[in-house]
């Protein structure tokens, strides 16, 4: 328990010293816009993608709950890696 | 990111992008004006100043509160805020007997036409892990401390639905404009991470309030 309250009051105190940025490097953003330009396309569905964000994201979760690690805005690499799963999934960018 | 990382290399996760993008545009399937599009959209011009907008409003026109209330999603769309993740908005309002919380605790949905994208603890591990089990100490790493006898209802936005809270209007704002309250509505108030603090007396001008 004290472990994840640090680790969230860290990430509160980030967040309140730099409100106004959504995104923390720029392949961030490129890969949101990617993601979601190809959906508005009709390549995937949103819902798709958010299932393959969720696995990653699970994937991840339950190696933090077992080894009591916590995380410090890795989510863009979830994101990334979602996306790219999605993308090899219906040979998009071959 | 510690120094392990070789975030620089090829297979860094910038990189990674990079090679997307191109292969990407080649295919004739994006092109970068449309991305530098998106991203303009949601860095500077979608975020929790709609929600804001929304919040004022319901404030001081109970019609349009009970419009909120009743269809969230058609409400917010009046004011021109609409798109994804705003297709089935819920609002949610705080009462002296009742604070709501949103959470995502699978990933990292939410209201994107009122709120814009979520800032980063709310997409953490730390912040999706509790906010169910234990959203009181949730709110108290906020420096959120509310009574016991204070429900605490949590929404779960892990279906197709996105929740925006309506925060309780602080006392002394009476006499306010729909604009200048929508100046005091905070983005963790939307979320139901805070309060929204009374305002400090206004009579030494026009001073804009800090956050």
């Amino acid at each position: 328990m004290s472990t994840a309250t640090t680790a969230l009051n860290k990430l509160i105190e980030a967040a309140r010293l730099d409100a106004d940025h959504v995104f923390s490097a720029p392949w961030e953003a490129r890969a949101f816009a990617i993601a979601l330009k190809l959906s508005e396309a009709g390549h995937f569905s949103w819902d798709e993608f958010r299932d393959r964000l969720i696995a990653e994201v699970g994937a991840s979760d339950r190696i933090r709950a077992r080894d009591g690690t916590s995380d410090y805005g890795e989510y863009y690499e979830h994101f990334l890696h979602a996306l790219e799963r999605l993308l090899d999934e219906k040979g998009i960018a071959r | 990111m510690s120094g392990d990382h070789h975030n620089t290399d090829d297979t860094g996760p910038a990189a990674r992008v990079k090679a997307l993008e191109a292969i990407l545009t080649e295919k004739g399937l994006i092109d970068s004006a449309a991305i530098d599009a998106i991203v303009d959209i949601y860095e500077t011009r979608v975020g929790p100043r709609n929600g804001a907008r929304v919040v004022a409003k319901a404030w001081t026109d109970p019609a349009y509160r009970k419009r909120l209330l009743a269809n969230a999603t058609s409400a917010v769309a009046e004011l021109g805020f609409a798109g994804p993740e705003g297709e089935h908005l819920v609002a949610v309002e705080n009462t002296d007997r009742v604070h709501n919380l949103i959470v995502c605790t699978l990933c990292s949905c939410y209201p994107w036409p009122v709120l814009g994208l979520p800032p980063v603890w709310y997409k953490s591990f730390a912040y999706r892990s509790r906010a169910v089990s234990d959203p009181r100490g949730v709110l108290k790493d906020f420096g959120l401390e509310l009574a016991p006898e204070v429900e605490v209802r949590v929404w779960d936005s892990s279906a197709a639905i996105r929740y925006l809270v309506i925060p309780e209007r602080p006392k002394g704002t009476e006499g306010m404009s729909e604009d200048a309250l929508a100046a005091i509505v905070t983005r963790d108030s939307m979320v139901g991470v805070a309060k929204i603090a009374a305002p400090t007396s206004r009579r030494g001008g026009s001073a804009p309030a800090r956050a």
